[in-house]
């Protein structure tokens, strides 16, 4: 799961791969904007079928985070 | 004299509460009920809840000025495009500004929050009038760019709630991302509100010293391309927008 969140802010994103790491702060170090996050919980749900929910993904900080957040369901 | 002033403009405020909930009440109770039961097609019961929460919003306006609550002063209507989908953005300082847009945009969407369409007095008006909730994002967005583009307008408020007083505009980038995804021309409307009233954090109750002014600027619609150079990736075209808009509304309010 970790590594198809890495590719998606790569690719997607323009993240740097080195910067990518589960303590990485999605907002301020990777610079994902909240138009993002929402790609990104699609995205997520595609892959997974489940749905993160807005309010549990305003929690979220670090991909550790969303990781957690995505066991949880 | 100045305090009969304050003390009326008080009762009048006081007033003006008790007849919104009242209104809207009345048109929970008996209004929309009788429109679900007559009209049947959900696109002609929508068409008349917009009208009757304008014609309501309007009467709120107008009983606000006549008991000398606030006064209300609007230029540039003919800006607004009577036809044409137009993505009508807007600064957000005090508590009636929806109150007061849609009084004068009668037809047009709009995003609500959440928490109107839980409120007592006016779930069955949004619900009926079929305004936009703002629940979901990803859901939130593309109802945004449809609405557009099946050729409606649409009222957002991009700092997605009242401004904060002492701060600088904050604008989300949802409104930004609507405007490109959905090519808008985007209506700027400058709402100005001296002295401060019915703002973020204040009771309704809270009322200032000397009688608040609405002035409402309704400026030039704009083509979003006009605000984003060439160039940019998806990202930075709405970054840039977004700035674009945070300055055109900054430079307009000092």
């Amino acid at each position: 799961m970790y590594s198809r969140i890495k590719d998606i802010l790569v690719e997607q994103f323009d993240v740097e791969e080195s910067a990518v790491s589960l303590q990485a702060n999605l907002y301020d170090e990777l610079q994902i904007d909240s138009i993002d996050a929402v790609d990104l919980l699609v995205q997520l749900k595609a892959i997974t079928g489940k749905k993160i929910s807005p309010e549990a993904f305003k929690e979220v900080r670090t991909i550790g985070d969303v990781l957690d957040a995505l066991a949880k369901l | 004299m100045k305090t009969i002033e304050f003390a009326s403009r008080f009762v009048g405020t006081a007033l003006l509460w008790f007849l919104f909930g009242l209104i809207g009440l009345i048109l929970s109770v008996f209004v929309f009920p009788i429109l679900y039961l007559t009209i049947q097609k959900d696109n002609g019961r929508q068409h008349v809840a917009r009208r009757l929460v304008a014609l309501a919003f309007s009467a709120f306006m107008w009983a606000g000025c006549r008991m000398g609550v606030f006064t209300v002063h609007v230029t540039g209507m003919k800006h607004k495009d009577p036809e044409g989908a137009q993505l009508i953005l807007a600064n957000h300082p005090t508590l009636i500004d929806v109150v007061l847009l849609l009084s004068l945009l009668p037809q047009v969407d709009c995003v609500i929050k959440e928490a109107v369409r839980k409120n007592l007095f006016m779930r069955s008006s949004v619900t009926t009038a079929n305004y936009i909730s703002n629940q979901e994002p990803e859901w939130l967005l593309n109802s945004c760019v449809s609405c557009l583009e099946s050729g409606s307008s649409l009222l957002m408020f991009p700092e997605g709630t009242r401004t904060t007083v002492g701060q600088g505009l904050q604008f989300k980038l949802g409104a930004a991302e609507v405007a490109i995804r959905a090519r808008a021309q985007i209506l700027p409307i400058v709402i100005d509100c001296t002295p401060q009233f019915l703002t973020r954090g204040a009771p309704w109750y809270s009322i200032p010293l000397t009688r608040p002014h609405f002035a409402v600027r309704i400026l030039p619609a704009i083509p979003v391309e006009q605000l984003i150079p060439g160039g940019l990736d998806e990202r930075g075209a709405r970054n840039q927008l977004n700035n674009a808009l945070v300055s055109l509304f900054e430079s307009e309010l000092t």
